[in-house]
């Protein structure tokens, strides 16, 4: 019998929600509202959806209540995908570990985390609807998950806390995810041109 | 850029172990879940129940030539509508040749409030899944078309577009019941395997499931205080004879318009549901005494049971694409 209150189940889904919850910031912005956001590495890259950084400049908002500037350093509307600079000066950044969305399998379970309705550091609980692929690589990830709109930008995290995609929409009831290997890419295309727009300026 | 670098998550946990058993009964209950290519909008979902006999919702079936069903293994097959039951929105389809293994049904006592439950379905090429418990379930019941159901299974899960006539499946990929939103405003109930099995039996058998039927309309009326006090009746409560079928059993044994129904076999009666409980299948041929009120003196009239006569086919199209997904 499973003790939901002090058994494994309930004690490993705190665990996992208090551990990721460190790597989940809210990004606020000037008119749209807040959103949520993946601390993707340490050294200050967040990866939010495009459509909650809207304009260049950004709040982010670290789940222990520390306030940083963030400059919206990428934007791709067409994969709603974006990315936020911060410094984190003297603060310690805790990085998400980032999943294989290749791995799922419809019935897997799935956590979302985020700020759904402005209320910080929410918890959903879900599985795997289907995993729509095109041409062998993961599109997009359908969740039978309870989202609210504050959950965009913010992870969807496999049964280990790993994230495996970006909580983007909410389409016939079911959340839309990016999965993690479109994050990738984008931000392997994001480095690319930073570093021939770099090698033009020198 | 920095890589990640948190500490690794740990593995082999429950969450972990739970994952993979739902991923596993999905995977397993899956293979036996088809799509129904039978209406215009999404196909739906089936369940391969016996060799060569799919079981669908019967909302779902919109048209009764060329419908196609597609299997796990991505083949599609060619299907004929072997029979519907409309008043426990089952349909059964017969294919020729499925290579499918045949759903693993569990016994009835799987079906406990509170279980962890998921909901599969094929609305397309890929099996999906929602996930949920059994909130309620109670004794058996009749639909709104008077179809009996072993048990009322009420879900706490989302039945998406394309999802009736999916199975409910337990954490161990056994399958419970057949899901639909077409019994209940649009609420996801879930028909036992029992009921789905007895249904599948007739309409293999007969491609219907015959009911009985008075050709009467009725509706509950309060007596006269003064007409319950000097005919002694045991309640002030009787049905109203509101419409009658020509031809119809009720009209041929002598009902008129205006009769007030007050007792079947010496049983009062004072809700249509009490007379439709005694119009099995089974009853019909049998003669039911009913005792009547008539121009304000009892009447004792005799009817013999007649066969629901099949509900016209456009009727049944127009019903079928105003409910339920």
């Amino acid at each position: 019998m499973i003790d939901l209150s002090t058994g494994p189940l309930g004690t490993e889904l705190e665990a996992l929600a208090s551990t990721l919850r460190q790597s989940v910031v809210e990004v606020r912005t000037r008119g749209t509202g807040a959103g949520s956001g993946i601390i993707w590495s340490a050294d200050g890259l967040i990866v939010t959806n495009a459509h909650v950084a809207r304009t260049d400049h950004a709040t982010v908002v670290l789940w222990d209540g520390h306030e940083l500037d963030g400059v919206v350093t990428a934007h791709d509307p067409r994969r709603d995908l974006a990315t936020i600079a911060i410094d984190p000066g003297s603060v310690t950044l805790a990085a998400a570990t980032i999943g294989h969305p290749t791995d799922l399998r419809t019935g897997d379970v799935v956590v979302a985390l985020g700020h759904p309705w402005g209320i910080t550091g929410s918890i959903a609980l879900g599985i795997v609807h289907a995993v729509e692929t095109r041409r062998g690589a993961p599109r997009w990830i359908r969740a039978d998950i309870r989202l609210a709109p504050g959950n965009s930008g913010g992870p969807l995290a496999d049964a280990r806390g790993r994230v495996v995609g970006v909580n983007t929409l909410i389409a016939g009831g079911l959340g839309v995810a990016v999965p993690a290997t479109t994050v990738s890419r984008f931000l392997e295309q994001v480095e690319a041109r930073r570093t021939r727009s770099g090698a033009r300026a020198a | 850029m920095a890589g990640p670098s948190t500490t690794t998550p740990p593995t082999g946990g429950v969450l972990e172990s739970l994952s993979n058993d739902l991923a596993g009964a999905v995977d397993r209950a899956g293979q036996s879940v088809v799509a129904i290519h039978a209406r215009r909008r999404i196909p739906a979902s089936g369940v391969h129940w016996r060799p060569g006999i799919i079981v669908a919702a019967h909302h779902t079936i919109q048209r009764e030539e060329d419908i196609t069903i597609s299997l796990a293994d991505g083949t599609s097959v060619a299907a004929t509508l072997a029979g519907r039951d409309p008043t426990t929105d089952l349909a059964v389809l017969k294919v020729d040749e499925a290579k499918a293994p045949v759903a693993s049904v569990a016994d009835g006592s799987a079906i406990r409030v509170g279980a962890l439950v998921l909901a599969l379905g094929r609305p397309g090429t890929a099996v999906t899944a929602s996930l949920g418990v059994i909130s309620t379930v109670g004794g058996e019941w009749r639909t709104w078309h008077g179809g009996a159901i072993d048990r009322f299974v009420r879900l706490d899960l989302s039945i998406y577009d394309g999802f009736s006539g999916g199975p409910l499946v337990d954490a161990g990929g056994r399958v419970l019941g057949i899901n639909t939103s077409g019994l209940s405003r649009g609420a996801a109930l879930a028909i036992p395997g029992s009921t789905v099995n007895r249904v599948v039996d007739q309409l293999v058998k007969t491609g219907r499931v015959a009911r009985g039927y008075l050709g009467l309309g009725m509706q509950a009326v309060r007596l006269p205080a003064a007409l319950v006090e000097k005919l002694s009746l045991p309640n002030d409560v009787g049905l109203m004879v509101v419409s009658a079928e020509p031809g119809g059993p009720g009209d041929t044994a002598g009902i008129l318009i205006g009769d007030v129904l007050i007792a079947i076999a010496d049983k009062p009666v004072g809700d249509p549901a009490d007379v439709v409980s005694l119009l099995g299948g089974d009853q019909i041929g049998e003669t039911l005494s009913t005792r009547i009120i008539r121009a304000g003196e009892p009447k004792d009239v005799s009817i013999k049971i007649g066969e629901r006569p099949r509900e016209p086919r456009d009727a049944r199209d127009a019903r079928a694409g105003r409910r339920g997904r």
